[in-house]
């Protein structure tokens, strides 16, 4: 650490801390325009009493379909960056997700406790994981967060030698990803082209199946999250994948 | 009301200068998700100044928070999250590659090879 | 109803092809899944340019089109606004990737997720183009930086992934300054929308205008990070050099311009903003002039590329500052805007060009270094091409770059310079002019015959040239043909789209006249006696040492808060 280098780090520290400090300490009041309109009229658009849900699933649409861009672009990187996906591997690999007992003695940390206690857990987060994401509309939750506790759940039934389950087989989470990414942005589509088509009268004018959209838009991102998020982690614990 | 953005402040300029500063590239990427964690709670915390109770609309509610900026921390922290997993990623296959975590180091590993 | 909504289809159609590919991969065999490449860029990337130049006259005739999405409140909703400056960039990005996309097939990243991916940087692009938000154009910003760091490191060598790691770096973390200025902004005005801040703005005290002057000027310099002028430019050196090079031209030829077409929405916030395009002007000359320097000291092939996009982009962004200087609704305005556009258009071109026919020759001698690799030709020929396409459409380009007519390079660089004339920026950009020659010519000496061509080439009996680079060549090097020939056409499409007076304000006798035509000998002449005098012995150490100049990764913020610093200094003094 030499004396050029704290005098650059300590130059730029002050700098960017004197520009973003009025910033962060203004007192000028917070708009309340925004959140009085939403108060009014928030479930009666949507369907919704989650306003967090109505204003991510149904005003800014689009900025969750970049978010689940982002997710999917990310995954595909750390894959490809991790397991060389450039070699084309043919199909017909069978697919084995967790620990042979032969590597069992170099892993340390994969223990028979894990295992048994790993397989009990699975199914009841794999329930919560659906509370989640089907509640989205109610209560906190929502897609994302569904998502990601589905997506927990299928890791923990991997890491388990008792249950044998199709649920953490590679090929089958891929095919769920796919199909529930094609429809996801189907369903966008069909709402950003027609926006007074279908679901928004279901969610204005019938009190039975309100909220019917940001259900179905819940569920087809929890479980792209979810499952794309599995497939991941479970490549990285060994099982292989057909590319 | 101040001490709190006080101590976002200096959560932004510990992850700034962790970013900047520390050799370790785990170190950088811990940095970087300092920085936008503390961006993240600058958002929720001045929005929530408006009112007192959490944004359901129920039949006693009367006065809720400011719901946008929460939405738009969602998408904000999965980006941050994503950018976390990608670079810890490259870390890894850098580490793989050239032996070593330190930025200086694998420069010049990188350079001796081309 | 669904006619109204036509223009979004360039940003929900490259999606779409991407999850048909997507789903083609998880269920279909191996040759199913090719079929449904070529499908999805037929649908992702071509489809969209028919559709959009459907509604090029509606857009002539009525101005912009805007929807917010979903039909909601303008208080809350994200408003999309197609005018004609979208409309340019899509037709420009669409048509870009294809050639990028047909050298991958052979040469480049092969599988399938790189097709999606390429997809959906398209449908990010249209995004972007079109947002009047600002957390959706942080959101879709992220989006296309995260595609690039991937594309980056898609080459699994070491130095690809560690360029991607700085780049991620350096490009997030000024995302996150994005972010807090686009917190300054709805906390003082309550709206996310460009043009509701616009209009809450001035009601503003004048403290609280100069806070939110911080805030913009905290979300514009992330995009000129983006863009790479001078200061802000460390980490495209790497990047650009290391990726593959389908990657490399879509890199320089798109993503380097986009954000910077971008900034002219964001910098009508306020109208402040002006006092800063002066000083931008002055950066984007003294961006081309090192950038050229630098160039001409690098060794390596694709460095050297890599430095000149530095240069070129200079270009632009001084003719663009100075568009906005003069205000784009004057004449003079909106002539400059159309140089900018058309130099960044052949820029993508020639560019492109330049990265693949020298990406295809380094591979084939195996080495990347200008001063030793001789008789590329020899080598090409080894691997299986009988006829030296590579070497005539790597003129093609470098023709271009160094601005001889007929190549769309001379017009789009007189066109500029013409119309800076009367300031420092004219000389700056002239010496620059004479660099790019002096650099080409060092680059072309590859193609100069070796020992190794004396020898009777070794036939493989199986070598057979790829065919999918050749035709990605063909087309790059007949674009960058016909848009030089067909140059005064497209300008006036330019001008129909951009000036909305009858007045036809270029004059195109500037072109071939003889004052030009004298500056185009002068500066090739300056240009090969420049060349001299670096490869002599003299010039040789002061290249070297050059060369040896490094930046690490402390430097770039240093770069990036001494910029925060500058332009803050200018904004508001």
């Amino acid at each position: 650490m030499n004396k050029r280098r704290i005098f650059k780090i300590f130059l730029t520290t002050f700098i960017i801390s004197f520009t973003i400090l009025p910033i962060i300490l203004s007192n000028s009041s917070w708009p309340t325009l925004a959140r009085d309109y939403l108060f009014m009229h928030a479930f009666d658009e949507t369907g919704a009493s989650n306003t967090v849900s109505s204003i991510y699933l149904g005003y800014r649409l689009i900025d969750t379909l970049g978010e689940t861009l982002v997710l999917f672009v990310a995954i595909t990187g750390t894959m490809s960056i991790l397991l060389n996906l450039h070699k084309q591997v043919l199909q017909g690999v069978e697919t084995q997700s967790s620990l042979p007992p032969e590597k069992r003695a170099k892993n340390a940390l994969r223990t028979n406790l894990v295992e048994v206690v790993a397989s009990k857990l699975g199914p009841i987060i794999l329930l919560f994981g659906l509370y989640v994401m089907l509640y989205g509309h109610k209560s906190p939750g929502g897609g994302f967060q569904g998502g990601v506790i589905l997506a927990s759940a299928i890791v923990f039934l991997a890491l388990s030698t008792v249950v044998k389950t199709k649920l953490t087989n590679s090929n089958v989470l891929s095919r769920i990803e796919s199909i529930s990414f094609l429809s996801l942005i189907l369903v966008t589509t069909y709402v950003v082209f027609f926006p007074n088509g279908f679901f928004r009268n279901i969610a204005t004018n019938n009190s039975f199946a309100s909220a019917t959209m940001i259900i179905i838009l819940n569920i087809m991102i929890g479980l792209k999250v979810g499952t794309s998020l599995a497939v991941m982690i479970i490549a990285m614990m060994g099982g292989q994948h057909d590319y | 009301m101040i001490i709190e953005r006080i101590l976002i402040f200096l959560i932004f300029i510990t992850g700034f200068i962790g970013l900047i500063s520390m050799k370790n590239i785990i170190k950088k990427i811990i940095g970087l998700n300092l920085l936008s964690s503390s961006i993240v709670l600058l958002f929720i915390l001045e929005a929530s100044r408006i009112g007192d109770e959490a944004p359901f609309l129920d039949d006693k509610v009367q006065n809720i928070v400011d719901p946008i900026p929460q939405a738009l921390m969602l998408t904000a922290i999965v980006i941050g999250v994503c950018v976390t997993a990608l670079s810890l990623a490259m870390a890894v296959r850098l580490y793989k590659t050239t032996g070593s975590l330190d930025i200086t180091i694998i420069k010049e590993r990188l350079e001796n090879d081309c | 109803m669904i006619v109204n909504n036509l223009f979004l289809t360039p940003v929900f159609l490259p999606i779409l092809a991407a999850s048909i590919i997507l789903i083609a991969k998880s269920f279909l065999p191996v040759k199913a899944r090719r079929f449904c490449e070529y499908l999805g860029i037929i649908i992702g990337l071509l489809l969209p340019i028919v559709i959009v130049l459907l509604l090029y006259p509606e857009v002539i005739n009525n101005g912009s089109l805007s929807i917010i999405i979903g039909s909601y409140t303008p208080k809350i909703g994200i408003l999309y606004n197609f005018d004609s400056l979208s409309l340019v960039m899509i037709v420009l990005t669409n048509l870009l990737t294809l050639p990028a996309w047909i050298y991958s097939r052979s040469a480049g990243p092969s599988h399938s997720y790189f097709t999606a991916l390429l997809l959906l940087q398209s449908a990010t692009i249209a995004g972007i183009s079109m947002t009047c938000d600002i957390f959706n154009l942080f959101v879709c910003l992220e989006v296309m930086g995260l595609v690039a760091y991937v594309l980056i490191a898609s080459k699994q060598e070491k130095s690809a992934v560690f360029a991607a790691f700085n780049y991620m770096m350096y490009s997030s973390s000024s995302m996150v300054f994005f972010l807090l200025g686009s917190f300054g902004l709805y906390r003082l005005t309550g709206s996310l929308t460009y043009q509701e801040i616009t209009k809450t703005l001035v009601t503003l005290s004048a403290k609280e205008q100069n806070l939110a002057l911080i805030c913009l000027l905290l979300m514009i310099v992330p995009i000129l990070l983006r863009v790479a002028i001078m200061p802000l430019s460390g980490w495209l050196i790497n990047a650009h050099s290391k990726a593959p090079h389908a990657v490399s031209a879509l890199l320089s030829g798109i993503l380097i311009k986009i954000p910077l077409f971008i900034l002219i929405r964001v910098f009508s916030i306020s109208p402040m903003m002006q006092n800063l395009t002066l000083v931008l002007s002055y950066i984007g000359s003294a961006t081309a002039l090192i950038g050229v320097l630098l160039a001409l000291s690098q060794s390596d092939a694709k460095k050297l590329l890599a430095y000149h996009s530095i240069s070129q982009i200079g270009y632009i962004v001084t003719a663009w500052s100075l568009a906005l200087h003069y205000g784009i609704d004057t004449t003079l305005g909106a002539v400059l805007l159309i140089a900018a556009l058309f130099h960044a258009f052949s820029h993508a071109i020639f560019k492109g060009l330049l990265f693949l026919s020298i990406g295809t020759a380094t591979d084939a001698a195996g080495n990347r270094d200008v001063y030793k690799i001789r008789g590329v030709n020899y080598m090409l020929r080894q691997k299986g091409e009988k006829f030296p396409l590579t070497m005539i459409c790597f003129f093609f380009g470098a023709l271009s770059i160094m601005a001889i007519p007929p190549f769309n390079g001379f017009f789009s660089k007189t066109l500029l310079t013409y119309y800076i004339k009367p300031s420092i920026n004219y000389t700056i950009l002239n010496i620059a002019s004479i660099g790019t020659i002096a650099s080409f010519i060092k680059l072309s000496r590859i193609f100069l015959p070796s020992k190794e061509m004396k020898k009777p080439i070794k036939e493989l009996p199986t070598a057979k040239f790829p065919i999918s680079i050749h035709l990605s060549l063909i087309i790059l090097a007949s674009l960058a043909l016909l848009t030089g020939i067909f140059a005064k056409e497209i300008l006036k499409l330019l001008e129909n789209i951009f000036i909305s007076t009858n007045l036809k304000s270029i004059k195109y006798s500037i072109f071939f006249s003889k004052s030009n035509i004298l500056k185009t000998l002068y500066t090739g002449l300056v240009g090969i006696f420049l060349f001299i005098i670096a490869t002599s012995k003299y010039g040789s150490k002061i290249l070297h040492k050059l060369r040896s100049l490094k930046a690490d990764f402390t430097d770039q913020y240093v770069a990036f808060a001494i910029t925060i610093a500058l332009l803050s200094w200018f904004l508001l003094v």
